[in-house]
């Protein structure tokens, strides 16, 4: 099935993006180019839906996907004639064009200064210091990209997408500290958002099994991981994510329990007992094989789950199958 | 299933017309009689209320017009936010579909997703470049 025009195709995956940017022209021209400003204008003509300026919203991101900038310019000068010039997420979407665009890295040093040039006479002009960062980190100036963004995040501290996008950044770099308290912020602002709390249970896991955590560390990620992932899954039924998570942290809390827990300072989240974590481990493992046995046989009601994460997830099983769990 | 609650309605259906038909004759033939045994017998009119099986015949068309219509509804939307979640991570567009089989225009499944996908900074030049090395991998996988 074709997939909507309604919804950002930022993370489709290649085939769905083509199909969609293979509709642009058909919808170009289903749709007249008649967006009126004049007040009697708007009368005779039929009414604007919202849906429209989104679906060219997110036909421009997949058609500059797949390289039909004729296609993502027609719906931008649509927009214009919509929003006019000066309106802050068409200046965004014309920049998002110039980017893809630019042949060399000075032309995106080019692009770089015109949003300077924007910011110096608005500089609350969000979606365009948005794009700054997302530039500065396509050109490879994480750093930079990470300290912009802070101070965007000091004058509009509830945007959760920009927390997400720092966090992100800092793992980039390899500050998982940095990245775990910026994903934190995200939970202040979304706290039901089960998909959340798994990214900050795989941060705290990736925190606890890079090199260089030492022991008293260590323990206390492995135990923030393990209450995400639960978390996740209390917050979200048959939630293959959390699951893939809850059983990758029991397991390694399993095999290295013979480790003595060093219990830090107080006010930490402790570890469960052992028979706890087994539990968890087992609920994790039967859950699972319940996910992968349904949707390898394309069972009715579990099409929803991508290929890619079923795969991984038997992977993880057939792995856990033939070694055992070490204990 | 759709066949069989149309059918009992249908019938459910009948029934009442024919109870309402069954009433609106009734009553005719009562105020018929009232004005002609006025005249030849001077016995009291009394007001008659409807007999009992059309009183019956009523109700119980109503209940199977009632069962028919609620064996075609649709499954009840989840109200618990788990089960929601589960549902839209489970079955995805599958499960928000109306009757005509289109998904619902207002699913946009997990509504979190934008913390992850973040359409406001996204790095289209990556992106078209991991499109063009999927082109070319897609070509020449036809290719060969």
């Amino acid at each position: 099935m074709a997939p909507s025009v309604f919804r950002s195709p930022v993370q489709l995956p290649p085939a769905e993006a083509l199909e969609l940017s293979k509709q642009a022209p058909a919808i170009l021209r289903s749709s007249a180019n008649t967006a009126s400003t004049s007040a009697i204008g708007a009368i005779f003509s039929a009414p604007e839906k919202p849906e429209e300026w989104i679906t060219y919203e997110n036909l421009i991101l997949s058609s500059l996907r797949t390289g039909d900038d004729k296609a993502a310019n027609q719906c931008l000068a649509r927009l214009v004639a919509r929003f006019g010039e000066n309106n802050e997420r068409v200046m965004a979407l014309r920049g998002l064009i110039k980017e893809a665009e630019a042949q060399n890295d000075g032309e995106l040093e080019k692009i770089l200064k015109e949003y300077d040039q924007i910011l110096s006479e608005n500089d609350t002009n969000i979606p365009i210091a948005k794009r700054r960062v997302a530039l500065l980190r396509s050109m490879g100036r994480l750093s930079d990209a990470a300290s912009t963004l802070v101070q965007l995040l000091d004058f509009s501290p509830t945007d959760a997408e920009a927390w997400s996008e720092l966090s992100d950044l800092y793992l980039a770099q390899g500050l998982y500290p940095q990245a775990i308290y910026a994903e934190e912020e995200v939970l202040v602002l979304a706290p039901n958002a089960w998909n959340v709390h798994a990214r900050l249970g795989e941060l705290q896991y990736m925190a606890a099994t890079a090199s260089g955590a030492d022991g008293g560390s260590y323990q206390k990620h492995l135990a923030e991981a393990l209450k995400r992932f639960s978390r996740s899954i209390e917050l979200c039924d048959d939630y293959l994510r959390g699951y893939y998570g809850l059983k990758l942290v029991t397991g390694t809390i399993l095999k290295d329990s013979g480790k003595p827990a060093k219990l830090t300072d107080e006010g930490d989240f402790v570890l469960p007992d052992t028979k706890t974590i087994e539990r968890l481990n087992e609920l994790a493992t039967a859950k699972l094989a319940e996910i992968v046995r349904h949707s390898t046989a394309q069972d009715r009601g579990w099409r929803g789950y991508s290929a890619a994460e079923v795969a991984a997830a038997r992977e993880l099983l057939s792995e856990d199958s033939s070694s055992g769990i070490v204990r | 299933m759709t066949f069989i609650s149309k059918a009992i309605t249908a019938v459910g259906g009948i029934l009442l017309a024919h109870a309402c038909y069954s009433a609106q004759e009734h009553s005719a033939l009562q105020s018929f009689r009232a004005t002609s045994g006025a005249a030849l017998t001077s016995a009291p009119t009394t007001a008659v209320s409807l007999p009992l099986d059309i009183v019956l015949e009523t109700i119980v068309s109503t209940f199977i017009i009632l069962l028919g219509l609620v064996l075609v509804t649709r499954p009840l939307r989840p109200i618990q936010w788990r089960e929601w979640a589960g549902k839209i991570e489970r079955e995805g567009e599958e499960g928000f579909k109306d009757s005509n089989g289109e998904v619902n225009k207002d699913y946009i499944g997990n509504p979190f997703a934008i913390f992850e996908s973040r359409p406001n900074f996204v790095d289209i030049r990556k992106q078209r470049k991991e499109f063009a090395q999927w082109v070319k991998k897609e070509g020449g996988q036809k290719a060969q």
